[in-house]
């Protein structure tokens, strides 16, 4: 692999983890706070909530996962590397 | 000048007036009013606030997010059995070890997203970030074996998504 292939490997890595949390990470904010929130507010309904958070969690972190997953085919699994 | 007395029979006149009993006038912030707050009645709020009534409410709902659970790990298991045999059929050994690393991979990163939800607010102010680990394991691992094939893997540790959406799609709805 050359030297420019590594180094905008490294870049795109970097940009595919940094980039692809962003959205992620404000989203699974919010949706935590509003779960503490009806929690809090109606204790009887935990478990449904927590179920419902845990579907949203799962769906939103997926998309943290796919620029996980692309960052390190990048890095250990480079299909660019000659 | 206020005229405390046209306040007070607006305030109260209305208990009897208001088709519902229990509810009198709307807060300023939104909320209701209850009659028996007005008058004095903390009964209501003893038994809401009761620790025991609190206890046996935190057990049962704890119970169900277990069950539920345990409902999407059983369906996770089932759907990666099929697409196991499925890929063992089509595509042959290492195609099917490879959804097969990828779908227990997908099971475990579940069962440790579950687990910080559960401890949500009860003994954690974040949900954390461990099991992110488990994908960075899972594309390490094929990567280095060559047996194990990347996109199979993925596959494979996605099939827990399926299983969350047919789990809620078949959920019973509560009444």
């Amino acid at each position: 692999m050359d030297s420019i292939t590594t180094a905008a490997s490294v870049v795109a890595a970097g940009l595919a983890v940094g980039l692809g949390a962003i959205g992620p990470g404000i989203g699974q904010g919010s949706a935590a706070q509003g779960a503490v929130e009806g929690i809090a507010r109606q204790p009887e309904a935990e478990g449904k909530i927590r179920g419902t958070l845990l579907l949203s969690f799962a769906f939103m972190e997926s998309l943290t996962i796919y620029g996980l997953v692309v960052a390190l085919v990048l890095l250990f699994a480079n299909p660019f590397a000659g | 000048m206020i005229d405390f007395a046209g306040l007070s029979q607006r305030a109260f006149g209305d208990i009897d007036a208001s088709p519902h009993k229990g509810f009198i006038d709307e807060s300023p912030s939104g909320g209701f009013l209850v009659q028996s707050e007005l008058l004095g009645d903390s009964s209501i709020h003893e038994t809401l606030l009761d620790p025991e009534t609190l206890d046996e409410q935190s057990k049962i709902s704890q119970d169900e997010y277990l069950q539920l659970q345990l409902r999407i790990y059983r369906l996770a298991f089932v759907l990666a059995a099929i697409f196991v045999v499925l890929a063992a059929f089509l595509f042959g050994q290492n195609t099917s070890i490879s959804i097969l690393v990828g779908a227990l991979s997908g099971i475990l990163y579940l069962r440790l997203l579950a687990r910080g939800i559960g401890k949500l607010g009860s003994s954690q102010k974040i949900v954390g970030k461990i099991q992110l680990i488990i994908p960075v394991i899972l594309v390490l691992v094929v990567s280095k074996l060559p047996e194990l094939q990347l996109l199979p893997a993925l596959l494979g540790f996605l099939l827990y998504k399926p299983s969350l959406v047919i789990q809620f799609l078949l959920e019973p709805k509560v009444q």
